[in-house]
């Protein structure tokens, strides 16, 4: 035990103090700090993995030091420059101290560092345009909303009555804050928008709000939970819906993405308030899906974003593909385990999760099909406006995918397809939570 | 050596085989090694020729029945996904045909293809594509029925952006894409119909009895509505009314996709389906009404349609939906063998008529000079209805019905104006984001746009 303490000392340390160093430091190439720091990071909470016998935190403290290694490996230089390197260290470093947090002021230490970054603006383009603050106000109040929910809960150990609801109010708001669940869905927008879209969706891809459900307010206001759950999962579902008909018409690529990563995280939600193990097992290995996925496709479009002028609002189809087939290929992989493609990890946890919701609300199990089928168009829509439409001479040359991203890129892609093929080890790592989160629900 | 050769590893080595050179070729290619032309026409020849040879030894060998089950594929809670395979007498010819058709069409498009910038990606995909087909026909469940169903359809797309280059196919592609995924939701909603009511999706737990003579397990009520949900999945995919607009449009992808598609193979998915869950559809004359009249209505419309077509491929693709369309009436009609028979037969002759279809043209011109200018003339009944009702029909007929404009009428714009007022509550969003989209962009209707776009506007 002690020698886990220590080992989650290390994977947190080590990219927190990465990030003091390159704030301090500046380094000439923070790409190599970062991927050392992150990679460390990566091999440390494999080495948990072992010790802990496959339990979820080391699980989703892996993926997570995963998706951070390959979005510094596949950010284009601009996106590391100044503060945004060490933003995304602090990013990962808050994140991995969020996982291993086994009290509400852990989980509130880990969230708010993991926000600051967004909150000081360490990611906006520089440049005079218009600026929203919907990302720093909402994730600044979704800090509030954690830190007033942890202090009346520490206040009110029992968890009783009006005390009960009133932290079971404030732990909630947090996370549907945190989580960009209807009506709070748009400063996941913003923040692609403004940002960098590596950092932002890094920073979604945490998934803390579902982390602080699963952790924390299930186990300790279990009563609230199975009243208050229903109409979470509502509005979860509708979320789905609703932010995937905003995808359908959006025309700015970044801020596609960020709906159907909004969209698509949804069903985590909404999966782990049904009751059925089924279902919960579904959205916790939906959990990798979207997480893998989204960071593919953001970074695959962060990857031609910097190669052409354009891809902003694109007014026509860009044929991109023509000139880098194998950047098209890695989006198309991606783009179509999110929508459940079968042979990858998105089709079995879709099938867990659909089947899960039928047992405890056949709205969901409607509802999401539905979702997923809006958001597939989507995602081919995009891929089509991007990649196709044009032949070699009518777009400029470009290289295809550098080493440096082949590599990441072919790992979040086996890895989708891999775990889809044989998902086992994902089921296992998942099922004994999903099993004690579906007692507690109904018991 | 009994083992090896045994119907259950033959059958799961048919299977296996299209999957196993799909993963090679993609991951090679991936690590930055394309293989040559002669590579990948070898590769194919050779496994196809054995596949085929396995699927012939299966079907000629009398074989009524091979059950594969491989355990769980994954389980949580009481929810497993069995692995299974199952063939009988209506999936061996399938799989014969399949593998058979799929080679044939290999072969021909080693020389059709020779030196196109897509030849690589064309055999990958034929190959993701012949994996689908055949885990369709071979699945011994719907769980694993739907897995194949949803390949054959994101192959079929792809091959239909076959030239990216151009904007029509890709426009065509989102279209077809976006109809696929409609009519999918039936097939995923059967599979929830199925579990909650019979526990399991195998067929063995919703059927008892041998094909042709199967009954099911299921109560009057709800093999209905799974029967209805299994017409509008099949219906999605074998182009009936209303979904049917997609396969001329399908006609934009390389014609030896067309060939194997929506000549041979994927248009018939959708009556295996049907076939498949003809228990279903006999408990319930309403319902069993309900599909002779689909497809009796797409018959008469497509043959209709095709009549009017301007170019070869158009008019093969209605030829197509509507002999797809009688078998879908037999099917309705009870006449299960029959529409077994006419669904291989079929295939076979529209896989020729596909594959000739390039050359077709320049024979028909070769015969028609020398035999004077003076073939028979065709369509010669017509000049017995009246002028203004003939100039009616034909407006009727080359539209195929309006369908494509209703259902952009009625659904895609719906949705896309409601889709734009939500979206006008988006902060930083300018209202009505489509008044400012050109065709193509993303926002706005593209694809209402892909729905302006037809095969033969595109010809």
């Amino acid at each position: 035990m002690e020698a886990s303490i220590w080992l989650v000392g290390f994977v947190v340390g080590v990219p927190c103090g990465a990030a003091a160093l390159a704030l301090t430091r500046r380094p000439g190439s923070p790409r190599v700090l970062g991927g050392w720091a992150a990679a460390i990071a990566l091999a440390a909470s494999l080495t948990m993995v072992g010790v802990t016998n496959l339990d979820f935190s080391s699980f989703a403290m892996s993926l997570f030091s995963l998706l951070a290694l390959t979005t510094i490996l596949l950010a284009p230089q601009r996106d590391l420059v100044g503060t945004r390197m060490p933003g995304l260290l602090l990013i990962l470093g808050g994140t991995l101290a969020a996982y291993s947090a086994t009290s509400l002021a852990g989980i509130f230490a880990g969230w708010t560092l993991s926000s600051l970054p967004h909150v000081l603006r360490w990611f906006s383009a520089p440049g005079p345009g218009p600026k929203s603050w919907a990302p720093q106000v909402a994730l600044g109040a979704s800090s509030v909303c954690l830190a007033l929910g942890a202090a009346v809960m520490t206040w009110m150990p029992a968890a009783e009555g009006l005390g009960a609801l009133r932290g079971f109010t404030l732990l909630i708001l947090a996370a549907l804050l945190r989580k960009g669940i209807f009506p709070f869905h748009s400063w996941v927008a913003r923040a692609h928008e403004d940002g960098t879209p590596g950092a932002a969706a890094l920073l979604l891809n945490g998934h803390l709000g579902a982390l602080l459900t699963i952790r924390f307010i299930i186990p300790m206001l279990g009563e609230a939970s199975r009243q208050a759950l229903p109409l979470l999962n509502d509005l979860a579902l509708f979320t789905a819906v609703y932010v995937a008909l905003l995808a359908l018409v959006e025309k700015k690529p970044r801020r596609i993405l960020a709906f159907l990563s909004v969209s698509q995280a949804s069903f985590i939600l909404a999966g782990l308030e049904n009751t059925s193990q089924t279902g919960i097992t579904g959205a916790l290995a939906y959990w990798p899906v979207v997480a893998l996925a989204i960071t593919g496709m953001v970074a695959v479009y962060s990857a031609i974003e910097a190669r052409y002028q354009g891809t902003d609002a694109p007014r026509d189809l860009l044929g991109i593909g023509a000139r880098t087939p194998r950047l098209a290929v890695f989006f198309a992989a991606s783009g179509l385990a999110l929508a459940g493609l079968p042979g990858t990890l998105g089709f079995v946890a879709e099938d867990l999760l659909f089947h899960g919701a039928l047992e405890s609300d056949p709205l969901l199990g409607v509802a999401l099909p539905l979702a997923t089928a809006l958001n597939a168009i989507t995602i081919f829509r995009l891929f089509s406006t991007l990649f196709l439409g044009k032949r070699v001479n009518q777009v400029p040359p470009m290289p295809d995918a550098l080493a440096r991203e082949r590599w990441p890129l072919t790992a979040v892609t086996a890895g989708l397809v891999i775990t889809g093929i044989a998902p086992g080890l994902v089921i296992r790592a998942v099922s004994p939570l999903a099993e004690g989160i579906s007692r507690l629900l109904t018991d | 050596m009994t083992e090896i050769l045994s119907k259950e590893a033959l059958l799961l080595s048919i299977l296996a085989a299209p999957a196993v050179l799909f993963l090679l070729f993609s991951c090679l290619w991936l690590l930055g090694w394309t293989p040559h032309e002669r590579v990948m026409a070898n590769t194919t020849r050779v496994s196809y020729m054995l596949m085929v040879a396995a699927s012939l030894w299966l079907f000629l060998g009398g074989e009524r029945r091979i059950l594969v089950s491989m355990g769980d594929w994954f389980q949580a809670g009481e929810y497993r996904f069995p692995l299974v395979l199952f063939a009988d007498r209506l999936s061996l010819p399938l799989i014969a045909l399949t593998a058979a058709l799929v080679g044939l069409v290999g072969a021909f498009s080693v020389r059709y293809l020779h030196r196109e910038e897509g030849f690589f990606r064309f055999f990958v995909l034929l190959h993701l594509f012949a994996f689908g087909a055949l885990l369709i026909f071979a699945a011994g469940s719907y769980d694993l029925l739907t897995a194949g169903w949803e390949l054959v359809g994101i192959t079929s797309v792809l091959l239909i952006g076959f030239f990216s280059e151009r904007r029509g196919p890709v426009l065509n592609a989102i279209r077809v894409f976006a109809m696929y995924r409609i009519s999918d939701l039936g097939l995923l909603l059967v599979l929830f119909v199925f579990h909650n009511n019979a526990g399991s999706a195998v067929f063995s737990s919703l059927y008892t009895g041998e094909w042709p003579n199967q009954t099911t397990t299921l109560p009057p009520g709800i093999a209905l509505l799974a029967g209805a949900l299994i017409l509008l999945a099949a219906a999605g995919k074998s182009a009936l009314i209303p979904f049917s607009g997609w396969l001329p449009r399908a006609m934009e992808g390389p014609t030896p996709s067309s060939a194997i598609f929506y000549g041979a193979i994927s248009v018939h998915a959708g009556a295996y389906l049907l076939l498949r869950g003809a228990p279903l559809l006999a408990t319930s004359v309403w319902l069993s009404a309900v599909v002779v009249v689909v497809g009796g209505f797409t018959a008469v419309l497509a043959s209709m349609t095709q009549r009017v077509s301007a170019d070869a491929k158009t008019g093969l693709a209605y030829a197509s939906m509507t002999q797809v369309a009688i078998v879908v009436v037999e099917t309705g009609m009870g006449w299960y063998t029959l529409a077994l028979f006419h669904l291989c037969g079929h295939a076979v002759l529209r896989t020729l008529q596909f594959l000739r279809a390039p050359s077709m043209l320049h024979d028909y011109h070769r015969v028609h000079a020398a035999a004077g200018g003076h073939l028979a003339r065709s369509g010669e009944a017509f000049h017995l209805v009246p002028d203004h009702l003939k100039v009616w029909l034909f407006r009727y007929a080359s539209e195929f019905g309006f369908y494509d404009q209703l259902i952009d009428r009625f659904v895609t714009s719906p949705v896309t104006r409601a889709s734009e007022w939500l979206a006008s509550f988006e902060p930083g969003q300018r209202p009505r984001v489509s008044e400012t989209a050109k065709p193509g962009e993303p926002g706005g209707r593209i694809i209402a746009q892909a729905a302006g776009h037809t095969a033969r506007e595109a010809d």
